[in-house]
């Protein structure tokens, strides 16, 4: 697992409170509202919030948030992104 | 600001906010919110007793946060969605001063988070964070 992946995962279980999960737990493609890790609004705004803060990338709006948060994958391509700029 | 019906569309007895010290929209609001005897959920909490129930507490750091949007908030949707990190650390009573002070944390899809303290006479009584929808 890449190092960055990882810290998104971790970055995830903690602020969002998914105690006794570990970061291999959660898969890279599972979607993270819905079916798969199954979050909602709340912890929406919640990773909004950590990723501002641990990665220093804002997601500005909700199409923005719609493309990063289709998968721990695709929020870490994200960030990577992101943070390039 | 003191015409709060204006900007709120809460209405006696469910009106908890008399008055608005400061406000950055977006950012920060303090208001004020006078306890008296004439309360109408003092006469039972508690018979003898009165103190104000901890959850209106609660909806008076909502109702502040409602100045926290520029616009009048007639005709909107806004709703409590959550409610974190809940301390009563003291009793309101008849007579204080209640201090209001909110903070936005940051919003996301019509939802925002608030961090809110209720204090009076310098006191901290109340600290929670709410999260409020926008529909």
């Amino acid at each position: 697992m890449s190092d960055l992946k990882l810290r998104v995962k971790e970055m995830i279980i903690e602020r969002l409170k998914l105690e006794g999960m570990t970061p291999d737990q959660i898969e890279d493609e599972a979607p993270l509202f819905g079916d798969g890790l199954g979050l909602d609004s709340i912890d929406a705004l919640e990773l909004v919030l950590g990723i501002e803060q641990v990665f220093a990338v804002k997601i500005e709006d909700e199409a923005a948030g719609l493309r990063a948060f289709k998968s721990v994958q695709a929020l870490t391509d994200f960030i990577a992104e992101q943070s390039k700029g | 600001m003191t015409d709060i019906p204006a900007h709120l569309p809460h209405r006696y007895p469910f009106l908890l906010v008399d008055r608005v010290l400061e406000r950055e929209p977006g950012l920060r609001v303090v208001a004020e919110k006078l306890v008296t005897n004439g309360e109408p959920y003092l006469q039972g909490h508690f018979e003898g007793r009165p103190l104000v129930p901890g959850v209106l507490l609660l909806e008076m750091l909502a109702q502040a946060g409602g100045f926290l949007e520029s616009d009048s908030l007639h005709g909107a949707a806004i709703f409590l969605a959550g409610v974190r990190e809940a301390r009563f650390k003291a009793p309101a009573l008849p007579g204080d001063r209640l201090r209001l002070e909110v903070r936005a944390e940051g919003a996301y899809a019509g939802l925002m988070k608030l961090k809110g303290t209720v204090s009076c006479e310098g006191r901290d009584l109340c600290t929670a964070t709410l999260l409020v929808k926008r529909l």
